[in-house]
């Protein structure tokens, strides 16, 4: 067949009104759990000195969660700053604060995944952008919080602790969930589709 | 809940356009970011407390107890550091707690630094609206139309969610399921697959929509709202540079502690 049904047509290789969307929307749920993960946080920290720090990977999950679904370049910083954005929507105080750290942790995200060219969707990816994502909230932690005077032990403590949060929560956990979601076939729709199933197709 | 966030009166912040007036905010978080000195954080966390009182349009009573949250951020900014932060001149000393002369200053200064970010961070959401923002990003700041439709439109599906939420809880009760502690490992399945799964298919079929209707087209658009420069942007500009530098001025004049860069090795 020759005639071009519109479906069916390549989608274009940038980000879609469609991507865009879907990505905020699910950011915006993370995003309330992120709102509510202050208090999971508070609790989690009772256990021992900064074991706060074993939750906070939450805090990176939109970026990553939003990648392993859609799969396309930005994505991923797109996400962690549209959740941060429902606080200034909430009109939270520290709102604009959020905002500057969403855009250094969802850059570590996205810089994680486009080294492996946006090709790669593991779990070890994703818990390598986790990683990164702490990363760059201890780059904004240094300025914002002076962390570096911190003792040494209890710096590596607590940057270690992120870590690993970030590794397993935005890493593993998130890919069950995509896993799940792929599952319950809502994710064929939103990622990008090769070049050679459409071949197959026409063959 | 929605007449609490009404402002009573509008000031000349609610008449500044919103994406200058973010960026402004913006570049007074970076400018109190690189404040390393105690006496300049003290005086920068009175001036814009001041102004938050006076412009945000608000009751002073309402604007007090959006207000009261700072005192807990004084405390978490600078709670860990004064226990365990570097310092030479030990006051006090017990286990892995050790109270410095250095780390206890330096504490105090985040903790004034916090409450200068959180009174900027307030004064500016209680004088911009979401919608506002947006329209004047893709206005002035040419941000793509599909970012900013998008962004106000999940707002809008938010709600939905919510009451998805309580359909669920609901649906599990009646059926007896999801309660207890097994439960509690089962969240991810019960409730986070449903809910994420149709916010994906309703975003999806909303984006369909705003697809056809155009509203990702770039160039040549109208816009419902207007979004101009105006004469109280100036005056907005001129407002918060005489705030940062009354707090400058203060701190160099009026020195309440008297002490140099807070950081060990700057």
């Amino acid at each position: 067949m020759s005639t071009k049904v519109s479906g069916a047509a390549p989608r274009r290789k940038g980000l879609t009104l469609t991507d865009v969307l879907v990505t905020v929307v699910v950011s915006l749920v993370l995003g309330i759990v992120y709102h509510l993960w202050a208090s999971v946080s508070s609790v989690a920290g009772l256990l021992f000195l900064q074991s706060n720090e074993l939750v906070y990977g939450m805090w990176f999950a939109a970026s990553t969660l939003a990648f392993l679904l859609i799969r396309k370049p930005g994505v991923a910083l797109i996400a962690e700053i549209a959740a941060a954005h429902l606080e200034i929507a909430f009109g939270s105080a520290y709102g604009i604060q959020l905002l500057l750290y969403s855009v250094v942790q969802g850059l570590g995200a996205e810089l994680v995944f486009a080294a492996f060219r946006y090709r790669k969707a593991t779990a070890f990816v994703a818990g390598l952008a986790g990683i990164a994502a702490a990363a760059g909230s201890l780059l904004a932690d240094i300025y914002y919080g002076y962390v570096t005077e911190y003792a040494t032990w209890l710096l590596i403590l607590k940057y270690t602790l992120r870590a690993i949060s970030g590794f397993v929560i935005a890493g593993y956990l998130m890919y069950g969930l995509a896993k799940l979601l792929e599952k319950a076939g809502v994710t064929q729709s939103l990622q990008p589709v090769d070049r050679k199933e459409y071949d197959a197709l026409d063959s | 809940m929605k007449k609490f966030f009404e402002p009573s009166r509008t000031t000349l912040l609610h008449r500044a356009n919103p994406a200058l007036k973010l960026l402004l905010f913006v570049l007074l978080f970076v400018l109190t970011l690189f404040v390393h000195r105690i006496d300049m954080s003290f005086y920068l966390a009175c001036t814009f407390l001041l102004l938050l009182f006076v412009g945000s349009g608000y009751p002073v009573w309402k604007t007090a107890l959006m207000a009261a949250g700072f005192t807990l951020a004084l405390a978490s900014a600078s709670l860990t550091m004064i226990l365990f932060g570097k310092g030479s001149e030990i006051w006090w000393a017990f286990g892995p707690i050790s109270i410095s002369k250095e780390s206890f200053y330096r504490g105090l200064h985040l903790g004034f630094r916090s409450i200068a970010f959180g009174s900027q961070g307030l004064l500016f959401v209680l004088t911009t609206s979401s919608t506002g923002l947006f329209y004047a990003l893709m206005q002035r700041l040419k941000l793509s139309p599909k970012y900013a439709y998008s962004f106000m439109a999940s707002i809008r599906l938010l709600p939905m969610v919510g009451e998805e939420l309580r359909i669920r809880r609901e649906a599990l009760a009646v059926r007896g399921a999801g309660a207890g502690s097994a439960g509690l490992l089962r969240l991810p399945e019960l409730y986070a697959l449903p809910l994420l799964a149709q916010s994906i298919r309703r975003a999806q079929r909303t984006a369909a929509a705003m697809e056809v209707k155009r509203f990702d087209a770039g160039k040549q658009r109208t816009y419902y709202y207007a979004s101009p420069f105006t004469r109280s942007d100036a005056a907005v500009l001129l407002v918060l540079a005489c705030a940062a530098a009354a707090a400058f001025l203060l701190a160099q004049e009026l020195p309440i502690f008297g002490l140099g860069d807070m950081r060990m090795d700057p």
